[in-house]
């Protein structure tokens, strides 16, 4: 049985939406609920989720209350739990209600003249109209939203250079300026070095690495995985890596990212020979040529925030490259030694993309070809996400896990459905993930995910071994150490960095 | 003396840091807040979308 609701003319965003679903779920009698405006995608994802919805004429402009159950009394009452979770939010509720919240930038700009930067998180399909207006005021733009179109976002960022403004994304989620993290982003000293990122968790990843090695960053450019490919040509990240180059105060400059397009990798590494400062480049698992001697190629994440180091404290950055893989291997063989081998597949269940683009591509180094919902080879895409084929990382980050549901680095709880899934299959030897630390980010992952592991121990022994890496720092909201020793009470082998976790993983699985 | 765009271009944005205007998750808001950004949140709906709808919400749950 279900029961629908049509609320018409109000707005939530979707975040909002789906912690008052989440909650509705726990409400008596209810077995399903679902909170969406009345877009054709999420006429689409209530329809996956069980819902007839036949004859109803909601409008984006409508809200759609849905619940499923088996006694009508019980559903009625939801509904009237939604309408009042929209109104009193029984979770943490944000300070900005309190304030006055303009209605139009002329009316955001009379209470703050010297505003420099918009952060737009509303619905895709409202992005586009909402950055052109910013850019048409004057100001830089970060755009966490996805599902903008591409030929949308590259009419925005050739307006913005137009002005000598910047458009970070569509779908970024982390940025950096002066310091301060913006998004879902993590606190680390500030310092000489300048970021420009095409990945939003590659760019924490490097951040803190480089804050665990004692180096600050002043400036994490996000520009969105796309800026980097042919068709948008790179144009948000040659605009940062310009305004970089002439920034006195930064000495270092770390160029990241999965693989650019040729002809914009090309562009990118002409640039780099141009900045006259040294320059490191990471796109992951692609070694660059044309190295000169301020281009500094690297083909791991941590790699590169260690050869950026080396190069802020006047080192070897040669050395630190070396130096790091010998400690990765020295460290992953008596870690090996200590748990011990174990017999089945590898499953990775990954919230960050980048992060699962290098644990696929370390890994299959180790272990030959590894199925994906994001492979790094076509050839190897699942045909269900949802079920794993023998050596499987998916990519719970990806925009077919998201749509409808909150970001895995909001709620971890979707992927750790999958990690007690994963550990009752009797052909696996080790599971491997990521925990994602910072502002935006879930306030305890890892204690949701060390409870998912606790129960899958219960249930299945120890025959699996479980590995996972945290990427934060101990001045988080979440706390890098107290997080870490969660994991270590369930059982969790944590090592710090992506890469020294995904090498560990392949090693533990007996060839 | 500079003129209002060349206060806000990117270059200025790296120089001075970022005065936010936040168009959606009040979350951000509260980081940024937390963080002591200046930061105005902004009371965003779609153009088709009448806010005052909520508070005839708040009145239903009054009744």
């Amino acid at each position: 049985m279900q029961k629908l609701e049509i609320i018409r003319g109000v707005y939530y965003d979707s975040v909002t939406l789906m912690l008052a679903a989440k909650e509705l779920n726990k409400f008596k009698g209810v077995e399903y609920s679902s909170l969406s405006m009345g877009t054709e995608a999420n006429y689409r994802i209530m329809a996956n989720g069980g819902f007839d919805l036949t004859g109803i004429n909601a409008t984006p402009a409508d809200l759609i209350i849905g619940v499923r159950g088996e006694e009508e009394d019980l559903l009625a009452n939801a509904v009237a739990k939604a309408r009042e979770y929209l109104i009193s939010p029984p979770w943490e509720k944000t300070s900005c209600a309190a304030g006055y919240q303009p209605k139009s930038l002329d009316g955001a700009f009379s209470i703050m003249p010297d505003a420099n930067l918009a952060i737009i998180s509303v619905a895709g399909q409202y992005a586009v109209s909402v950055a052109s207006e910013c850019i048409d005021k004057g100001l830089n733009v970060m755009i966490f939203s996805d599902n903008v179109p591409l030929d949308k976002e590259i009419e925005l960022k050739k307006h913005a250079a137009e002005k000598n403004l910047l458009v970070m994304g569509p779908d970024c989620g982390t940025a950096i300026i002066r310091g301060a993290a913006l998004g879902m982003a993590n606190v680390c000293p500030v310092g000489p070095v300048g970021i420009v990122a095409a990945a939003w968790t590659g760019l924490q990843e490097v951040h803190t690495q480089l804050a665990r090695r004692g180096v600050g960053t002043m400036h994490g450019i996000g520009t969105g995985g796309r800026d980097v490919k042919a068709d948008v040509g790179g144009l948000s990240a040659l605009a940062a890596m310009d305004a970089l180059a002439v920034d006195e105060e930064i000495t270092v400059l770390l160029v990241i990212g999965k693989p650019p397009d040729p002809e914009v990798e090309r562009r990118i590494l002409a640039m780099a020979e141009k900045v006259g400062k040294p320059v490191v480049t990471c796109f992951i698992g692609s070694s660059t040529s044309g190295a000169s001697a301020s281009l500094f190629s690297c083909a791991e994440l941590e790699e590169s925030a260690a050869v950026t180091a080396a190069l802020v404290k006047g080192m070897n950055p040669a050395d630190a490259g070396k130096t790091l893989k010998e400690e990765i291997s020295r460290w992953a063989g008596e870690t090996v030694k200590s748990i011990g081998k174990r017999r089945g597949y590898l499953r990775g269940l990954y919230s960050g993309s980048a992060l699962c683009y290098e644990a696929q591509l370390l890994t299959s180094q180790a272990l030959g070809s590894v199925w994906s919902n994001s492979p790094l080879d076509k050839k190897m895409r699942l045909a269900d996400s949802l079920v794993s084929h023998g050596h499987t990382i998916v990519d719970y980050g990806d925009d077919e896990f998201t749509q409808g549901r909150l970001h895995p680095m909001i709620d971890p709880t979707f992927r750790c459905e999958r990690i007690v899934a994963e550990a009752r299959d009797e052909s696996v030897g080790v599971i491997l993930f990521d925990v994602v630390l910072g502002y935006g980010c879930h306030r305890d992952p890892a204690g949701v995910v060390a409870e998912a592991v606790l129960e899958a121990r219960r249930f299945y022994g120890k025959r699996i071994a479980f590995v996972a890496s945290v990427c934060g720092t101990d001045d988080d909201p979440q706390n890098l150490s107290e997080q870490t020793k969660k994991l270590e009470f369930a059982g969790i082998c944590v090592a710090s960095s992506n890469a020294r976790a995904a090498r560990l993983a392949a090693a533990l699985i007996e060839q | 003396m500079q003129t209002a765009d060349e206060k806000r271009n990117f270059a200025s944005l790296l120089k001075s840091g970022a005065n936010v205007i936040n168009f959606g998750m009040a979350g951000f808001y509260d980081d940024l807040k937390k963080q002591e950004i200046p930061v105005v949140q902004m009371d965003w709906t779609p153009k088709t979308v009448n806010s005052n709808l909520l508070a005839k919400l708040k009145m239903l749950k009054k009744s």
